[in-house]
C-alpha cells in the first residue's frame, strides 16, 4: 500500500502504523453528565463500513505525523490523506 | 551417443560444449540451453514420476507452466527440489536428478500405486482415512507423509544468501515478448522511467520460439536489437531472469530476480533478490499458455505441447522426436508441423479435430480431418497413438495443441475476475484490473503478432498519458496477422483409458466428473476436492480443461461455471528469498547499551530484552551458577553500592509552554504542579482504564520535562503521546523528541551511593540529603565539566541515584564509576539482580503491568485523579473496575521457607478444589531473596489488601506442584522507605 | 584536576573503508541539535534561525547549509535538526544560545550515528535497503524512513554522496545493513 502523505508525498505503508477508525479523535467531554456512557461508546463501539472509511495512521518511520486517511475498505483506494492535527482543529478540538 | 536429437539452428552457442549429468548419466549441452532442452537434445524422454500414481512422465512444456519435469538440482546443501527443468538454465557441470521414485527412475517401486488407481480417485484420502480415528496419528499420517511430496530437502542449512530491494518507475512492463518490447520501447523513447522484466534469460518471449519475420529480420533478432537499445538507455532497467510474481495495492509489484541460479556457484553474491517495485503504471504483457487436450494415456513421455515442440526445435535446435505427430483443434498447431518439416524433422500426421481443409502445406505429413487421439502406447516413452477410428500411427512424439489461454494471473491478484471470450474459447482479463494496470498482447487476447505489437505500443502510450508523459511515436515493425482459428475441444470423449487433466496432481477427466457427481460443483470445491490446479504449476495448463469438463458434466457453459482466480505468487518463490537477509543473528537489529564493551570485558552474561542486549549478571571466578552471581550482586548492592546500566529505559524530552498541562493529561496522576528540580512517579492508563506503562518524569525547568518509560513500551508511549498532542489536544504547545540513545544512564544504588557519586560529580553541586533529597533532579557536571543529569530515584529501595552522561562517554563512565567505587567494593549488577531487588521492594514491572490490570488492582487506585482530564480516568470509574473484591497486588512467601515459589501459580483457598471456579488470582513474579533468605513472590489475589496473614495454596498444575503461601505486604524490605530517603 | 576523566567512544568511530568504486566512512564529531518550533511562535523561531545561520529554514524534506557549514534538516512541520561539527559535548547550549529562547532545543548528538557513503555505486547499494525513490532525490533532499527495520535519516549530499543517520544503540546492525548492501552490489 502507498500512502500519499500530504507533505512528504507517496510513502510505503510499511513506514506507518495503523490505529483504526478516525472517530478515536472525537474524545468525549470528561465533564459531560453522561461522560461514562459517551466514553464507553468512544472506547468500544466502531462502525465497520464496506466502503469509505476514515482511519488514523501514524508515520512512525517518517515525520511522526498522524494522518487521517479516507480509504475504501473494498478497493483499498485511498481517496484523501489529511494531517490529523488539521482535522482535529477543524472538528473543534483545542487544548 | 550424446545429443541424438540435436538439429541445426537455434539460439545456442555450439562453440562451447558443457557436460552435465542427469541421474549420474553424463550428457552434453550448450550455452543457451535449458536443462529441459539439453535433455531433449540428449534423447532423455523419461524425466520423473508423477505425484500420486508414480507414472512415468516426460517434459511437457518449454516454460514456467511445466507440470511434469520437476527435478532436483545441484548437490549437498545446495540441492534444490521441485525445480522446473524447463526454466533451469544449463551450466557446465550441472547435476540434476529425478524425483518421486523409490529405486531407480526406470523401475519405481511405488509405481504399484498406479495399479491401485481404481481405489485412489478424487477424495480418496478424505473418504478412507476417517476411521478408526486412533489410526490417524500412528498409522495413516506417517504413511501419507512418507509417500507425499515430490522432491526431498537437503536437510542442511541453505548456504546461499538472498537479498531484497526497492525499485521505482513510471511504467513497469511485465513480459518482454512482442507486446512487452513494443510497450517498453514506446515508453522508453518518451523519456519515462521504465522497468522491463521477464522471467526468461533471453527476452523475446514467443519471438524466440517462433519463425516470425519482423520487418526484414527474424523475430528473435528484432527482440535482441530492441533489448540492446533499451539496455543502453539510462531511463530503462531491463531485468531478465526476473519474475513479476504478484500485483499488490497501489501499483506495487513483487519481483524475484534469479541472480546466480544459472551459474555453477553464486560466489559471494546473493543467489536471488526479492524486489518490491513501485510503479506509477504497469503494462502486463505476460503472453499466453498453450493448453492440452485430454485423451487416454495422454501423460506418456513424448506427448508434449505443440508450441513447446516448436520452441525446442526453433530456439534450442533440439527435436523432441524423430517421428512426430500433431494433434490440434486450431490453426496454431499447424505451425508446429510446418516448422518441424522445415527443419527436416519427419512429421507423420496432423490430426485435426476440425473437419476443415489444411491450414498449410506440410511436406510428407498426412492430414487426418475430424479425428482425435484416444489412446497411446509405449512403456516409458511414446511409441504410437490410436485414433478414434481405430487406426494406429507410430510416433515417438505427439505435439498437442488445444488453443492458448491468456496469462491473466496478475490481473486477478486483487480479486479481478477474468471474462470468457467465445471467439478464443478462453478467459481474458476482466474489467476490474489492479489500479494502474493495462494488459497488452496475448495476455489480453490479442493473439496475433501484429496485434500484440500494436497493442503494446497503444497501452504504453495510454498509460503514460495518464501520468502526463507523451509517448514516442509508434515504431511497430511489419508483422503478420497469422491465422488463429480455434474450435473448442477439451477432451476426447471416446477415450476409455484414463485421460489426464492435471498432470502435476494426477487428476483425470473421471475425477472431475466424479467431483460433480458427488456434489462438488463449484469450481472452488472442485479445485480443493480433486487438488486440480494446486502445487508448483498452479494449474497453468490444466485449469481450463477442468472447468470445461465440469461445465459439460453439469450441463452448463464455461462462463456459467466460472473460474477460480489467482493469488500471488505467479511461480514458486524459495523461502530463502522471502526471508532475505533476516537469518541467524541478522534476523532482527540488536541494540547495545553504552557500557556494553565494559560489560563484555567484565564477564557479563547478556540477555535479549526486546532488541536490546543487557547485562544479566556478571559472573566471578568460583561462582557455580547464575544464582551465586545474582545473590552476590544483590547483597553487595544492599550492603554497600551497586551500579547498573539502565539506558534502555525510554527517554522522551517534553518541551513547550503547555508541557506540564499535557503531562497532566497523559498521566493518571497529577503532574501540573510538579516543582522544577523534582521527579515524580507516574502511571499511564489506556483509555479503558488499564494501566499500560509507568515511569518517572523530571521537571528540568518550567517548560522542560524529561520522561522515562519502561524499556518495552518506549515506542508505544511516544506514539500515544504524539496521538494525544496531534489528535486530541492539537492546540497545545508541546514538543516531543526521543533521547533514549542520547544519554548513558546508570543506577547507582546502595548505602554508599552518595559517597561514590560525590567523587564523580563536580564539587560545585551540593549532594547533601537536604539539598538533593529523594526525588530531586538536576543538571550537574561530572569529572570536571562533563554535562550530566542526576536523578535521585530508586527502583531497588536503597539510597539510589540515576546519573546520565552523553552516550558516547557511557562506556568510560561505567569504568569511572567502578574506579570511584572501588573503595566501597562497588559491584556491577545485571537485570536479574535488578529484578530481585524490585520484587523485594514490591515495585510493579512488566509481569504486573500485563495489559489486564488497573491502578486499582495494583494498589494505586487513589493515584487516578478524578479532578482533571486525563486518559483513562473516566472508564476507570466503571463499577466492575472498582469492585471491593478485585484482585490486588500483594506479596507472598512460602509457609515452608525451603520451598521455591513458581511464577504463574494460581491461588486457591485452603480446602477448595483447584479449579477455575475457585481461582483467587495468580503469582506474577518470584525470586529468591538473598536479603530474606527464602523465596518471595508478587501476585494478584482477590481482596489481597485485606487478607494479609492469610494462608492460601499456590497451585501450578503445569508443574504438578502446590504449596501453602502466606499473603504478606508487597514491600518485603524497608516498607517505610527509610533507606531511600537516607 | 578532577580525579577522573571521561573519554568519548562513538559507536562507529574509525569506520573508513573502500569497496570498489564506493567508500564508506563515519564522519567525525557530528553534533546534532533538534529545533522545535513553538506553536504560535513559528515566525519568531524561523527568523531566529535565519539570523543565527544566515539561511532560511528549508521546507520539509529539504536542507539548507550555512556559510559556516551548519546544515539545517527540516524533518517535519515543527521539527528541524541542526547538524554541524563539534567535538565537545555542548552542542545544545551552542544552538540554544543562537535561538535566544525562540525555539525549543534538544541535544540529539548521541542519539544518532552517522555514515557517509560515496561513489557511483552508492545508489545501487542503497536500493537494497531504502524504500524511497532515490533517483527522484535531489542533492540536499532529506527524508526519514526505515532501512532493515532501523529508523534512518537519509540526505543526498552530492550526486554520488549520501549521509545516513540511524540510532546509535543499533549502530552495529546499521553498519552491517549498509556494508552488506555495498558488498552485494560490488
Amino acid at each position: 500500500m502507498i500512502i500519499n502523505h500530504p507533505i512528504l508525498g507517496p510513502r510505503d505503508a510499511a513506514e506507518f502504523v495503523c490505529l483504526g477508525d478516525a472517530c478515536m479523535m472525537d474524545r468525549p467531554d470528561w465533564q459531560a453528565d453522561d461522560a461514562l456512557d459517551q466514553f464507553v461508546e468512544y472506547g468500544y463501539l466502531r462502525d465497520n463500513p464496506a466502503g469509505e472509511h476514515q482511519e488514523l495512521w501514524y508515520h512512525e518511520q517518517g515525520d511522526r505525523s498522524w494522518l487521517v486517511l479516507t480509504r475504501n475498505t473494498l478497493t483499498h483506494e485511498i481517496s484523501k490523506v489529511e494531517l490529523a492535527r488539521d482535522v482535529a482543529r477543524a472538528r473543534g478540538r483545542d487544548k | 551417443m550424446s545429443q541424438v536429437n540435436r538439429i541445426k539452428g537455434g539460439q545456442i552457442d555450439r562453440s562451447q560444449t558443457w557436460d552435465f549429468t542427469f541421474n549420474s548419466k553424463k550428457m552434453q549441452g550448450h550455452p543457451g540451453d535449458t536443462l529441459a532442452s539439453a535433455l531433449v537434445a540428449n534423447g532423455q524422454k523419461l524425466v520423473g514420476r508423477s505425484f500420486k500414481y508414480h507414472r512415468p512422465r516426460g517434459i511437457f512444456s518449454a516454460g514456467s507452466e511445466e507440470p511434469n519435469a520437476l527435478v532436483q538440482l545441484r548437490k549437498g546443501a545446495h540441492c534444490e527440489p521441485n525445480t522446473r527443468a524447463t526454466v533451469a538454465e544449463l551450466f557446465d557441470g550441472l547435476s540434476a536428478t529425478s524425483q518421486n521414485h523409490r529405486g531407480s527412475l526406470d523401475y519405481d517401486l511405488m509405481a504399484v500405486t498406479d495399479f491401485m488407481s481404481p481405489f485412489l480417485s478424487a477424495g480418496f484420502y478424505y473418504k478412507t482415512f476417517m476411521w478408526p480415528r486412533k489410526f490417524w496419528e500412528k498409522i495413516y499420517e506417517p504413511i501419507i507423509r512418507s509417500s507425499a511430496g515430490l522432491g526431498r530437502l537437503s536437510m542442511e542449512e541453505d548456504p546461499d544468501t538472498y537479498d531484497k530491494g526497492f525499485l521505482h518507475c513510471d511504467l513497469l512492463v511485465i513480459g518482454a515478448g512482442p507486446a512487452g518490447l513494443s510497450a517498453a520501447l514506446s515508453a522508453a523513447r518518451s523519456g519515462a522511467r521504465v522497468i522491463l522484466a521477464d522471467e526468461d534469460f533471453t527476452p523475446g518471449g514467443r519471438l524466440n520460439g517462433e519463425t516470425f519475420e519482423l520487418g526484414n529480420m527474424s523475430g528473435s533478432d528484432w527482440a535482441a536489437l530492441t533489448v540492446a537499445e533499451l539496455s543502453a538507455m539510462d531511463n530503462v532497467r531491463v531485468m531478465t531472469r526476473t519474475t513479476i510474481y504478484g500485483a499488490y495495492d497501489h501499483g506495487t509489484y513483487g519481483a524475484l530476480e534469479r541472480v546466480t541460479d544459472h551459474l555453477a556457484t553464486s560466489g559471494d553474491q546473493p543467489r536471488q533478490i526479492l524486489w518490491r517495485i513501485y510503479s506509477k503504471r504497469a503494462v502486463l504483457a505476460a503472453g499466453a499458455t498453450e493448453r492440452p487436450i485430454a485423451f487416454g494415456n495422454n501423460d506418456r513421455p513424448g506427448v508434449m505441447m505443440a508450441g513447446a515442440v516448436r520452441t525446442y526445435v526453433n530456439r534450442f535446435g533440439a527435436t523432441p522426436g524423430q517421428q512426430v505427430g500433431v494433434f490440434t483443434n486450431n490453426d496454431d498447431g499447424w505451425r508446429t508441423a510446418a516448422d518441424l518439416a522445415a527443419k527436416g524433422v519427419n512429421v507423420i500426421a496432423i490430426i485435426d479435430s476440425r473437419d476443415a481443409p489444411a491450414v498449410c502445406d506440410v511436406p510428407g505429413a498426412r492430414h487426418i480431418r475430424n479425428a482425435a487421439v484416444m489412446d497411446t502406447a509405449g512403456r516409458k516413452g511414446l511409441k504410437s497413438v490410436t485414433l478414434t477410428d481405430g487406426q494406429v500411427i507410430p510416433v515417438d512424439c505427439l505435439a498437442v495443441s488445444g488453443g492458448w489461454n491468456p496469462n491473466v494471473h496478475l490481473t486477478c491478484h486483487q480479486r479481478g475476475r477474468p471474462e470468457w471470450r467465445d471467439d478464443l474459447s478462453a478467459f481474458v482479463p476482466g474489467g476490474d484490473l489492479p489500479v494502474g494496470m493495462a494488459v497488452a498482447g496475448a495476455a489480453n487476447g490479442s493473439m496475433t503478432l501484429a496485434a500484440a505489437l500494436a497493442e503494446g505500443h497503444a497501452q504504453a502510450a495510454a498509460q503514460l498519458k495518464d501520468i502526463g508523459i507523451k509517448a514516442a511515436k509508434a515504431d511497430v515493425p511489419q508483422a503478420e496477422d497469422e491465422p488463429r482459428e480455434c474450435a473448442a475441444f477439451w477432451h476426447v470423449k471416446d477415450s476409455t483409458k484414463r485421460a489426464w487433466v492435471d498432470l502435476q496432481n494426477d487428476v483425470t477427466v473421471k475425477d472431475v466428473k466424479l467431483a460433480n457427481t458427488e456434489g462438488f460443483r463449484s469450481v472452488e470445491l472442485l479445485k480443493r476436492y480433486t487438488t486440480m490446479g494446486m502445487a508448483t504449476d498452479q494449474g497453468k495448463t490444466s485449469n481450463i480443461a477442468g472447468l470445461a469438463i465440469l461445465a459439460e458434466a453439469a450441463g452448463k457453459t464455461i462462463p456459467e461455471v466460472g473460474t477460480t482466480i489467482f493469488r500471488p505468487p505467479y511461480t514458486p518463490i524459495p523461502m530463502g528469498a522471502l526471508g532475505g537477509r533476516a537469518r541467524g543473528k541478522d534476523f532482527r537489529p540488536y541494540r547495545l547499551t553504552p557500557s556494553h564493551k565494559w560489560a563484555e570485558e567484565n564477564g557479563a552474561t547478556f540477555v535479549e530484552v526486546g532488541n536490546w542486549l543487557r547485562s544479566q549478571w556478571f559472573a566471578r571466578p568460583g561462582e557455580k551458577g547464575w544464582r551465586d552471581s545474582v545473590d552476590r550482586e544483590v547483597e553487595m548492592t544492599r550492603g554497600s553500592v551497586g551500579i547498573c546500566d539502565v539506558t534502555t529505559l525510554g527517554k522522551i524530552d517534553v518541551q513547550g509552554k503547555d508541557a506540564a498541562a499535557f503531562l497532566n493529561k497523559v498521566y493518571a496522576n497529577g503532574f501540573a504542579k510538579l516543582d522544577v528540580g523534582k521527579v515524580r512517579y507516574g502511571i499511564m492508563l489506556r483509555e479503558d482504564g488499564i494501566c499500560y506503562d509507568d515511569g518517572t518524569t523530571a521537571r528540568m525547568s518550567e517548560n522542560h520535562f524529561v520522561m522515562t518509560t519502561t524499556t518495552a513500551n518506549a515506542v508505544l508511549v511516544f506514539r500515544r503521546m504524539e496521538f494525544a498532542r496531534q489528535c486530541l489536544w492539537p492546540n497545545m504547545d508541546v514538543h516531543l523528541i526521543s533521547t533514549t540513545d542520547g544519554w548513558a544512564q546508570f543506577a547507582v544504588a546502595g548505602p554508599n551511593a552518595r559517597n561514590l557519586l560525590r567523587k564523580v560529580v563536580d564539587e560545585a553541586h551540593d549532594m547533601s540529603n537536604e539539598a538533593f533529597p529523594f526525588m530531586a533532579c538536576g543538571e550537574v557536571t561530572v569529572c570536571g565539566g562533563m554535562p550530566a543529569r542526576l536523578f535521585r530515584i530508586s527502583f531497588s529501595g536503597e539510597l539510589a541515584y540515576e546519573i546520565a552522561v552523553p552516550a558516547r562517554y557511557g562506556n568510560s563512565m561505567m569504568s569511572v564509576l567502578m574506579q570511584a567505587g572501588a573503595e566501597y567494593d562497588a559491584v556491577p549488577y545485571g537485570t536479574e539482580a535488578l529484578g530481585v531487588m524490585r520484587i523485594e521492594k514490591g515495585h510493579a514491572a512488566g509481569n504486573e503491568l500485563n495489559g489486564q490490570t488497573t491502578a486499582h488492582n495494583l494498589g494505586m487506585g487513589r493515584m487516578v485523579s478524578q479532578k482533571k482530564e486525563c486518559i483513562g480516568n473516566v472508564l476507570s470509574q466503571r463499577p466492575e473496575m472498582q469492585r471491593e473484591d478485585a484482585i490486588k497486588l500483594v506479596g507472598f512467601k512460602p509457609v515452608d521457607p525451603s520451598e521455591t515459589l513458581i511464577a504463574g501459580s494460581h491461588f486457591i483457598n485452603k480446602g477448595a478444589e483447584a479449579n477455575t471456579a475457585n481461582d483467587q488470582g495468580w503469582m506474577t513474579s518470584v525470586a529468591y531473596s538473598p536479603t530474606l533468605g527464602h523465596s518471595i513472590g508478587l501476585g494478584f489475589i482477590k481482596s489481597g489488601d485485606t487478607r494479609k496473614g492469610e494462608i492460601v495454596r499456590a497451585v501450578s498444575p503445569l508443574h504438578g506442584v502446590e504449596m501453602e503461601v502466606e499473603i504478606v505486604s508487597a514491600h518485603f524490605i524497608d516498607p517505610e522507605g527509610e533507606r531511600l530517603r537516607a | 584536576m578532577p580525579e577522573f576523566t571521561l573519554t568519548s567512544a562513538p559507536p562507529l568511530a574509525g569506520i573508513n573503508k573502500a569497496y570498489g568504486d564506493m567508500h564508506l566512512s563515519a564522519p567525525h564529531d557530528v553534533a546534532i541539535v533538534s529545533i522545535s518550533l513553538p506553536l504560535g511562535g513559528e515566525d519568531a523561531a524561523l527568523s531566529a534561525v535565519k539570523s543565527a545561520y544566515g539561511v532560511a529554514m528549508p521546507a520539509v524534506g529539504k536542507t539548507a547549509t550555512s556559510k559556516s557549514g551548519e546544515t539545517l534538516m527540516r524533518l517535519s512541520t515543527d521539527l528541524a535538526f541542526v547538524v554541524f561539527t563539534r567535538a565537545t559535548p555542548d552542542a545544545e547550549p551552542v544552538v540554544a544560545g543562537k535561538m535566544k529562547g525562540k525555539a525549543y532545543t534538544t541535544d540529539q548528538t548521541d542519539v544518532w550515528c552517522a555514515l557517509q557513503l560515496e561513489g557511483p555505486g552508492a545508489m545501487r547499494a542503497l536500493e537494497r535497503i531504502c524504500p524511497l525513490d532515490l533517483m527522484g532525490f535531489a542533492i540536499g533532499d532529506v527524508a526519514r524512513t526505515a532501512m532493515e527495520h532501523l529508523g534512518t535519516i537519509i540526505m543526498r549530499t552530492d550526486t554520488n554522496g549520501w549521509r545516513l543517520l540511524s540510532a546509535s544503540s543499533s549502530a552495529g546492525s546499521f553498519l552491517h545493513a549498509v556494508e552488506t548492501s555495498i558488498k552485494n552490489v560490488s
